[in-house]
């Protein structure tokens, strides 16, 4: 194993700082059809809630210039079959689990977190807040530093283990919300889910999927992401997972430079599933040509030439 | 783990334009050319492209030797890309994927009804009932007689809307007109939803009918769930991707094309 690969999030030493985005990579299972997925720093299991869910009818998915507009709408085999035929599977496969788990109300967030703690190889949760908060007028949870700052307390109560927040990016101020997640306890915040976006098909005068907007991800939204991770690492001391965009190994670079300690690799799975090969060898050429000691020497290495600036 | 999925950079050998804005091209790909099955897809990406950028799903049209035909109208911008792509540039090619039409035993008669780009599956499924045994014949539907193309060494009675070539009407109405005299073991049907729609209604219930089903898709593996296919039963969506494209009529509701 490469030891200067290895990044640390919370409790978890991940091998490299490459994890693959919810909702992209499945039950992980499919994604060792190509390769070993053993030799990621994480997988991220689809969002799962307490009951399973059939999903939004289609049409679910579009291309962009760029990137891809989607609206699953969560479909998922729900957190009781994850446990009972996935995690072994994913057990054999070597890999280290992070499970996702969405909810629509805060005690369900509790429920799912109970649940996944018992689970030996369960190592980490992701929470995703964006769903909308049903005892709260439908506002999304994940939006309001208030609420997203309670279930975060909710969940750390009852889940030793290490605890992420994915941030959604459709705020004014992404900050705010990583610091309520910083401050009721989370081990590192995800900058950051898709962007709200929406497509028309102009001979139909209709929406390109059924619920009319959708989550905007790929190449796309790079430099929106990579923004917001900057702005999240003046504000906040936990580490931060980017996501958003990654096609390359540049791309991973960039986000250590920019101050992300790990990424999360989604849309990019879809055209090559066995990217993380290419990006880990692009990688450590990269480190080992920079005749650096540690990846994490690059983690907010960024070097804006502000102090050079005089103040007028 | 136990697999026969590849992810091959595959290139191309030659392109052919069969028909107006109609292609055929040949990419050398030998480990998914060796582990194909009729109705199985590939997901064809650009390498380094960022647009086009996801994948797009083609059925493979038939096998040869080392090398796997693929089938197109080139509508989109990815199909138009692909139809220029010159002679021995690469692109990657993800499969085989999903689940084909059934195997045929011998002795079984199969009724092959294809329209628009649903011809892809053609040659592959006609070949491969012949090598078993079967008795296939294959039925091509299309508006008019230039939109239609003939396969090298395989018999196709044509159908046009409009009577320029063949029967005189759609291909469903013939194999109505045929099911009057005959009756196959089988029905294999490929092409766009309303024709998969009308062979569902007209054939599902009185013989084993299956229909390959086309919808929007992102990854064709089963990561992104962006290809839901409504189960008959009313308890929820199959995934086209891999529990398809090929589905038994009975099992699914086609959708119409209505958003």
């Amino acid at each position: 194993m490469k030891t200067h690969l290895k990044i640390g999030i919370g409790k978890l030493e991940l091998k490299n700082p490459l994890m693959t985005a919810s909702g992209t990579s499945g039950y992980g299972d499919e994604l060792g059809n190509y390769f070993d997925v053993a030799a990621l720093g994480a997988v991220v299991s689809k969002s799962l809630t307490l009951k399973p869910k059939i999903g939004n009818e289609p049409p679910r998915v579009t291309e962009v210039a760029c990137g891809m507009l989607n609206s699953i709408g969560l479909a998922n085999i729900g957190v009781e079959r994850f446990i009972s035929e996935k995690l072994p599977k994913l057990r054999k496969s070597g890999a280290t689990i992070i499970a996702n788990i969405a909810a629509k109300r805060a005690e369900d967030y509790l429920s799912l977190a109970e649940m996944l703690s018992d689970e030996e190889d369960v190592q980490g949760l992701e929470i995703n807040l964006s769903c909308p908060n049903v005892k709260e007028g439908g506002i999304e949870f994940g939006s309001d530093p208030k609420m997203l700052g309670t279930i975060t307390r909710l969940v750390r109560n009852v889940f030793p283990k290490t605890l992420l927040v994915k941030l959604t990016p459709n705020v004014t101020r992404i900050s705010e919300l990583a610091r309520a997640a910083e401050g009721e306890g989370a081990d590192a915040v995800t900058v950051a889910n898709t962007y709200v976006g929406m497509a028309i098909d102009i001979y139909k005068r209709a929406p390109k999927i059924h619920t009319v907007t959708g989550g905007l991800s790929g190449p796309a939204i790079k430099p929106l992401t990579m923004a917001k991770v900057y702005e999240v690492t003046k504000s906040v001391d936990i580490p931060i997972v980017a996501s958003g965009g990654i096609f390359t190994w540049q791309d991973v670079i960039e986000y250590l430079i920019a101050g992300a300690s790990a990424v999360e690799l989604g849309t990019v799975l879809f055209a090559k599933p066995n990217v993380p090969e290419e990006l880990l060898s692009g990688i450590e050429s990269y480190v080992s040509s920079s005749k650096l000691e540690h990846i994490s020497d690059l983690i907010g290495s960024l070097n804006t030439g502000v102090e050079k600036v005089s103040a007028h | 783990m136990p697999t026969n999925q590849f992810l091959e950079y595959a290139s191309v050998i030659k392109t052919l334009e069969v028909a107006p804005h109609t292609f055929l091209t040949e990419f050398s790909s030998p480990k998914i050319s060796a582990a194909v099955k009729p109705g199985q897809f590939v997901m064809l990406s650009f390498p380094g492209s960022l647009d086009p950028l996801l994948p797009r799903a083609f059925s493979v049209c038939e096998v040869k030797g080392d090398g796997v035909v693929l089938f197109y109208v080139a509508v989109g911008k990815g199909t138009r890309l692909l139809s220029k792509l010159r002679n021995g540039e690469e692109v990657i090619l993800n499969g085989p994927l999903g689940r084909g039409f059934p195997e045929l035993a011998r002795g079984e008669k199969v009724w092959l009804a294809v329209g628009g780009s649903g011809a892809a599956v053609l040659p592959i499924v006609i070949t491969s009932a012949i090598d078993s045994g079967a008795f296939p014949e294959a039925f091509y539907g299309a508006r008019t007689m230039k939109q239609l193309m003939h396969f090298d060494n395989i018999q196709i009675e044509f159908a046009t809307d409009d009577g320029s070539a063949g029967f005189h009407g759609t291909v469903v109405e013939l194999l109505k007109l045929k099911m009057k005299k005959d009756r196959p073991d089988k029905i294999f049907a490929c092409g766009p939803s309303p024709m998969l729609a009308s062979v569902q209604r007209e054939f599902g219930e009185k013989v084993r009918t299956y229909i390959s089903v086309e919808t929007p898709m992102a990854c064709g593996m089963g990561l992104c769930q962006g290809c839901p296919v409504r189960k008959k039963d009313g308890t929820g969506y199959y995934l086209a991707c891999k529990d398809g494209p090929v589905f038994d009529t009975n099992e699914i509701e086609v959708a119409t094309g209505a958003i």
